[in-house]
């Protein structure tokens, strides 16, 4: 079920951490994610509805920025895209499919991605980061704000885990 | 000139692409682009996730306070994630329930479309669903979401410890973790 021509996760979670230090040394942020996504809804409303999304105080950030689409995290996630591709095509990785647990539904998969997603989106801005901006940057430099998230996830993980147990499997 | 360098819009968003890229590249090979994998954790099968992420978050932590010590780099200016105690209780727990659910957290669903898996590119969308239900929901959230906030709260500081007190037990947490794994996988 999973290929294993992966490298070392330590060899992996090391070639992070130095990508992470790099990025504070060079630039001064950390690492991130979430935000891209909320850039991209943002200027997506606007774009749909420019006088709906002046009424959105929490998009403000985007909506009257001159030049939304050049921000340090949207550049940062397109190549992390490139990146995870090229890490993909060198070791023979990359397989077009619809990835699920062995005994679901293509189209309970699709309903489980886009609610999990969702969760993910909302929890993300009401966290003010996720697993990359908060738990990794944040515990790092050993801040609370990325303990008190790793904690609170795994916490939610396993209750999820827990009621839903045949998802994965 | 100390560290960090500010630089302007162009060559910031350079290094964006590059060290995204490596972002990208480490979290693939580290098999992070794989939605079983990645909720192994949750069911016992499988700790790529805690391996990958404590390894990372030891290595780039001990960094970050050796230059801080060696004054390579000015810890003044480096932007710390801030700290709001209940939402990121409340985000972190939400988050996790969705974790398990997708498969996917934001940087690793866009891993996972790049080994070409079209449920992360759903799971992405649904990223911009959840921004934009909190965006319309946030004149209701604000007095939350803006809560119980702690400026600059670190560990060494809200536990009066050297930092290096907490990097050296972090490690030894690591791998003492790393070595329960290691044993609990191979005898599955």
């Amino acid at each position: 079920m999973v290929k294993n021509n992966f490298w070392s996760p330590y060899a992996a979670g090391i070639g992070l951490g130095l990508t992470l230090l790099m990025t504070f040394y060079i630039t001064g942020w950390g690492l991130g994610a979430s935000s891209a996504f909320s850039l991209l809804a943002g200027v997506g409303i606007k774009t749909i509805s420019p006088e709906y999304a002046k009424t959105l105080e929490y998009f403000s950030q985007y909506v009257n920025a001159e030049a939304p689409l050049l921000n340090w995290i949207l550049f940062e996630v397109i190549g992390l895209f490139l990146g995870a591709l090229t890490g993909a095509l060198i070791s023979r990785n990359f397989k077009l499919e619809l990835d699920k647990g062995s005994s679901m539904a293509p189209r309970t998969r699709l309903l489980t991605a886009f609610t999990g997603g969702t969760l993910i989106g909302f929890a993300s801005r009401l966290a003010r980061g996720c697993t990359s901006g908060v738990a990794l940057s944040g515990g790092a430099q050993l801040a609370v704000s990325g303990w008190i998230f790793v904690i609170a996830m795994f916490i939610g993980g396993y209750i999820a885990a827990f009621f839903f147990r045949r998802l994965w499997q | 000139m100390t560290a960090p360098f500010l630089f302007d819009q162009s060559i910031s968003l350079f290094f964006a692409g590059v060290l995204g890229f490596f972002f990208g590249l480490f979290l693939e090979r580290g098999g992070l682009g794989n939605p079983h994998k990645l909720t192994g954790v949750f069911y016992l099968t499988d700790f790529t996730v805690p391996k990958v992420m404590f390894s990372a978050i030891v290595v780039a932590g001990a960094g970050l306070y050796f230059m801080a010590d060696m004054k390579l780099l000015d810890m003044e200016r480096i932007w710390f994630v801030p700290t709001f105690f209940w939402p990121q209780i409340a985000g972190g727990a939400l988050f996790g329930i969705g974790f398990v659910l997708s498969g996917y957290c934001p940087g690793t669903a866009v891993a996972g479309l790049a080994s070409g898996r079209l449920d992360a590119l759903v799971t992405m969308a649904g990223f911009g669903a959840g921004s934009f239900v909190f965006a319309v929901l946030y004149p209701y959230l604000e007095n939350f979401y803006n809560s119980s906030a702690m400026p600059g709260a670190t560990l060494p500081k809200i536990l009066n410890l050297n930092p290096w007190f907490i990097i050296v037990f972090l490690i030894f947490f690591a791998v003492a973790m790393f070595y329960v794994m290691e044993k609990y996988e191979k005898k599955d």
